[in-house]
C-alpha cells in the first residue's frame, strides 16, 4: 500500500462516523456599508495600501502620462502583453537589473484593491524591478474577488499574483519598511475607454 | 538554538520572563499592534457571519477530505505538477532529498512557511550540503540567530530595533545607528543574489483549492512570489488539512485571513500557483512539486472534539490576544506551534504525553476563541485535553486525587462545610506547599489569609 492509500485511510477511517457539514454557499462579502464605485473602491484601498494611482481617460492619454513619466529612467523591462502605445521609449532592460517594469494587469479587483498579474506577461518584469507601473483597463475592474476567480477559473496561467500595495515588510521592530524584495513603488494607471 | 519539545514549558517561560524581560516588551507590543489592527478591520465588515461562513466551509471540507485531496491530486496532475504524499516528517524530508539529488540541487530559496518548520526542512537540506536560504525578511533574522520563529504570521516579533542592528552590523556590515530601511536595503541586496541563483525554491501553501489544483499563498514582502517565480524547480509542503473546495471559496479566505492576522484587506501578494510554467509563458519553474503532508493531522481529525482544530488558517490572532502568549512569546512552548492553537494541535500531533503541560499553558479566558475566524472552540478543546491528561495518569497523583476527593466532598454538603472549616485554618501558603494544584499557582503570588468564617456562615448571618 502507498503512502497515499494510508494517508486516505486514515482520513477515511476519522470521518466513518463524522456527521458531515453542508457548504454553507458562495461568500458574498458581507459588509455594513454599501461598496464605492468599483474603480473609486480600487483606487482607495491601493493608496491605502501604499501604491499610486494615475487616472488617465484612455489609452492614448496613458502612452502620454507613460512618456513623461519613464524620462527619470534608463531602462525598462516590458511584459509581454503590453500593448504598443503603452511600451516606454526606453532601451530594454533585463528585469534584474533595469529601474523600472511595465506590465499590463488581465484585471482588477475592487474589493480588495489587487491588480491581476498574469504569469504569461512575465513574472521577473512584475518582480525585480524596484518601481512597476501597471496599466490596467477600467473595464476590467470587477468588484468582488470572488467574481474574479470565478471569470480566471476558466482561463488558468501556471501562476497568477495578485499585487495590492508595493513590497512592505514590518519585521525589524514592527516599523513599516517598503521595497523589501518586490517592487517598493507601485503604479497603478486606470485606463479608461474615452476618447 | 533549536526546540527540544514543549516538557520544560514552565521552566522556559520563567527563565524568559526572568532573565530576558525586553522579549516581554517586543512581544506585547507587537502582538497589540496585530490586534488592534485586526479589531479595525473586522469593524469594516459583518465580521460573524465571514466567521460563520469560514467555519462552515473548513468544517465541511474536513468531512469530506479524501474527496477533496483525491481532486486536488487529479487537478494538479492534469495542470503538469508532481503531488507527492508524505505520512510523516520524515517521508517528506526523504521527498525533498530525492528532488535535491535527481536535479543536482545547490541552493534553495525558502518563503516563510510554519510546515517547513514543523517538518525540519532547513537543518535536512544542510545536511545534503544544499545552501538553504530563508528570504522573509523575519526568518532570515532568525536564521542568522540561529533561532525558530517565535509566531505564527511575525517569526521574530521577539527581536528589538536594536537587536536587529547588531545582527546586521556583525552580517551585512550596517552602521550600528543604521535605520530600519537601511537595514531591510542590505537584506535586500544580500538575498537577491540568492534569489537569482537558487535551483529551488520551497515555499508552504495556505490554501489549496481541489477544483483547480491552486495552491494559493498570501505575504507582504514579494519574497514568495520570488521564490516561487525564479529557481527552475518550485516545491509547495502543503498540511492536508489546507483543502478548499473551489477556487472561488479561496476568496473569502485570503480576505478573512489577512483581515485576521494584520488587518488588512488582504496581502500585497498573493500567488495561485497552478503547476509549472506553460509553453506560452516566459518565465517560471519548469517544476512544481505539491507535497501533501499528514505527519499527525489525521490524528487530529481522528479525535471526536480536536479535530476541529484542523480549521486553523494559522493567523496568529489567538497568539496575539492570548495573555499568557503574550509575556513570553513562542520560544518557551517548546514547538512549532505557540500559543492557544499550539496548546490543543500539540497534544494529537506530537502524543499528549510528549505535548504536556502545554494544555495548561492558558487561563481559560477564553479571549482566543473571540477572535479565530474560524471559530475554533479553543478552551473547550483545553480542557478536553486536560480530561484526557487526567485520565491517562499524566498530572500529578496527588492533583488526581484532590480532584476526586473534592468531587466527593463537594456532593455531601456536612462533609464540605467541615473539611472548609478545617482547611481555613491552615496558611495558604502551606497548602500550596502541599497540593500541587496549588503549587504552581502559588508561585507567582502571595496568599491572602483566609478568612475566620465561611462564606456560607456569614450568609446566613446577613452579610452587609
Amino acid at each position: 500500500m502507498s503512502a497515499r492509500d494510508r494517508i486516505l485511510g486514515r482520513v477515511r477511517e476519522a470521518l466513518s462516523e463524522r456527521t458531515a457539514v453542508e457548504h454553507p454557499g458562495s461568500f458574498e462579502g458581507w459588509r455594513p456599508a454599501a461598496p464605492a464605485l468599483p474603480v473609486d473602491g480600487l483606487a482607495h484601498l491601493l493608496e491605502a495600501a501604499g501604491g499610486e494611482i494615475v487616472r488617465q481617460p484612455n489609452v492614448d492619454a496613458a502612452a502620454a502620462w507613460l512618456a513623461s513619466f519613464c524620462a527619470d529612467f534608463g531602462s525598462s523591462a516590458v511584459g509581454e502583453t503590453v500593448p504598443e502605445p503603452l511600451r516606454p521609449p526606453l532601451p530594454a532592460g533585463a528585469p534584474d537589473t533595469a529601474p523600472l517594469g511595465v506590465s499590463l494587469a488581465r484585471g482588477a479587483v475592487a474589493e480588495t484593491g489587487s491588480l491581476i498579474m498574469d504569469a504569461r506577461d512575465g513574472r521577473r518584469a512584475q518582480l525585480l524591478v524596484p518601481t512597476h507601473v501597471v496599466f490596467v483597463r477600467t473595464r476590467d475592474v470587477y468588484v468582488t474577488l470572488r467574481e474574479a476567480l470565478i471569470e480566471l477559473a476558466d482561463d488558468l496561467p501556471s501562476a497568477i499574483g495578485f499585487h495590492s500595495g508595493p513590497s512592505k515588510s514590518a519585521d525589524i521592530g514592527q516599523i513599516l519598511v517598503k521595497g523589501v524584495h518586490g517592487p517598493g513603488r507601485l503604479v497603478a494607471v486606470l485606463m479608461g475607454d474615452g476618447d | 538554538m533549536s526546540f527540544t519539545g514543549p516538557g520544560n514549558y514552565r521552566e522556559e517561560a520563567a527563565k524568559t520572563i526572568r532573565d530576558k524581560p525586553e522579549v516581554r516588551t517586543s512581544i506585547t507590543a507587537a502582538t497589540r499592534a496585530f490586534d488592534a489592527h485586526r479589531v479595525h478591520a473586522w469593524g469594516q465588515i459583518d465580521a460573524d457571519r465571514w466567521r460563520d461562513w469560514a467555519r462552515d466551509v473548513k468544517s465541511h471540507v474536513l468531512g469530506h477530505l479524501d474527496e477533496y485531496l483525491e481532486q486536488a491530486e487529479e487537478q494538479l496532475t492534469a495542470n503538469g505538477a508532481r503531488v507527492h504524499w508524505a505520512e510523516t516528517a520524515e517521508d517528506a524530508l526523504a521527498i525533498l532529498g530525492d528532488i535535491v539529488r535527481e536535479h543536482g540541487v545547490e541552493s534553495a530559496v525558502k518563503a516563510k512557511s510554519m510546515l517547513s518548520e514543523e517538518l525540519g526542512v532547513n537543518a535536512h537540506l544542510e545536511s545534503l550540503g544544499v545552501h538553504v536560504r530563508e528570504t522573509d525578511l523575519g526568518e532570515y533574522i532568525i536564521q542568522l540567530l540561529g533561532q525558530p520563529p517565535s509566531h505564527i504570521v511575525g517569526p521574530a516579533i521577539h527581536l528589538s530595533v536594536d537587536d536587529c542592528r547588531r545582527l546586521f552590523h556583525e552580517r551585512l556590515g550596517t552602521p550600528l545607528d543604521a535605520e530600519p530601511d537601511e537595514l531591510a536595503g542590505a537584506a535586500r541586496d544580500a538575498l537577491r543574489a540568492e534569489f537569482l541563483a537558487a535551483d529551488l525554491g520551497i515555499s508552504g501553501g495556505n490554501f489549496l483549492a481541489a477544483d483547480t489544483g491552486t495552491v494559493a499563498l498570501i505575504e507582504n514582502e514579494g519574497n514568495i512570489r520570488l521564490s516561487t517565480s525564479l529557481p527552475r524547480i518550485h516545491v509547495a509542503c502543503v498540511g492536508i488539512e489546507k483543502l478548499v473546495p473551489k477556487l472561488e471559496d479561496v476568496s473569502g479566505f485570503l480576505q478573512l485571513t489577512a483581515r485576521a492576522a494584520t488587518g488588512q484587506p488582504i496581502g500585497n501578494f498573493v500567488s495561485l500557483i497552478q503547476g509549472p510554467r506553460k509553453n506560452d509563458e516566459v518565465d517560471g519553474p519548469e517544476e512544481v512539486h505539491v507535497v501533501l503532508v499528514d505527519n499527525g493531522r489525521t490524528k487530529l481529525l481522528a479525535d471526536d472534539a480536536a479535530w476541529e482544530a484542523l480549521r486553523c488558517v494559522r493567523c496568529g490572532a489567538c497568539l496575539n490576544i492570548c495573555p499568557v502568549y503574550r509575556q513570553t512569546g513562542g520560544h518557551a512552548y517548546g514547538w512549532t506551534y505557540s500559543g492557544p492553537i499550539g496548546a490543543i494541535i500539540a497534544p494529537a500531533m506530537l502524543g499528549l504525553e510528549e505535548a504536556m503541560p502545554l494544555p495548561y499553558a492558558s487561563s481559560l479566558c477564553g479571549a482566543c476563541t473571540d477572535v479565530c475566524p474560524v471559530r475554533i472552540p479553543i478552551p473547550e478543546l483545553l480542557v478536553h485535553w486536560r480530561e484526557k491528561a487526567v485520565e491517562q495518569g499524566l498530572t500529578p497523583m496527588t492533583e488526581t486525587m484532590g480532584l476526586k476527593a473534592y468531587a466527593k466532598l463537594a456532593q455531601k454538603p456536612d462533609l464540605f462545610a467541615a473539611a472548609g472549616s478545617v482547611l481555613r485554618h491552615v496558611p495558604l501558603e502551606l497548602g500550596g506547599r502541599a497540593l500541587p494544584v496549588l503549587a504552581g499557582w502559588m508561585q507567582e503570588r502571595s496568599a491572602p489569609k483566609s478568612s475566620k468564617k465561611s462564606f456560607l456562615q456569614m450568609w446566613k448571618e446577613g452579610i452587609e
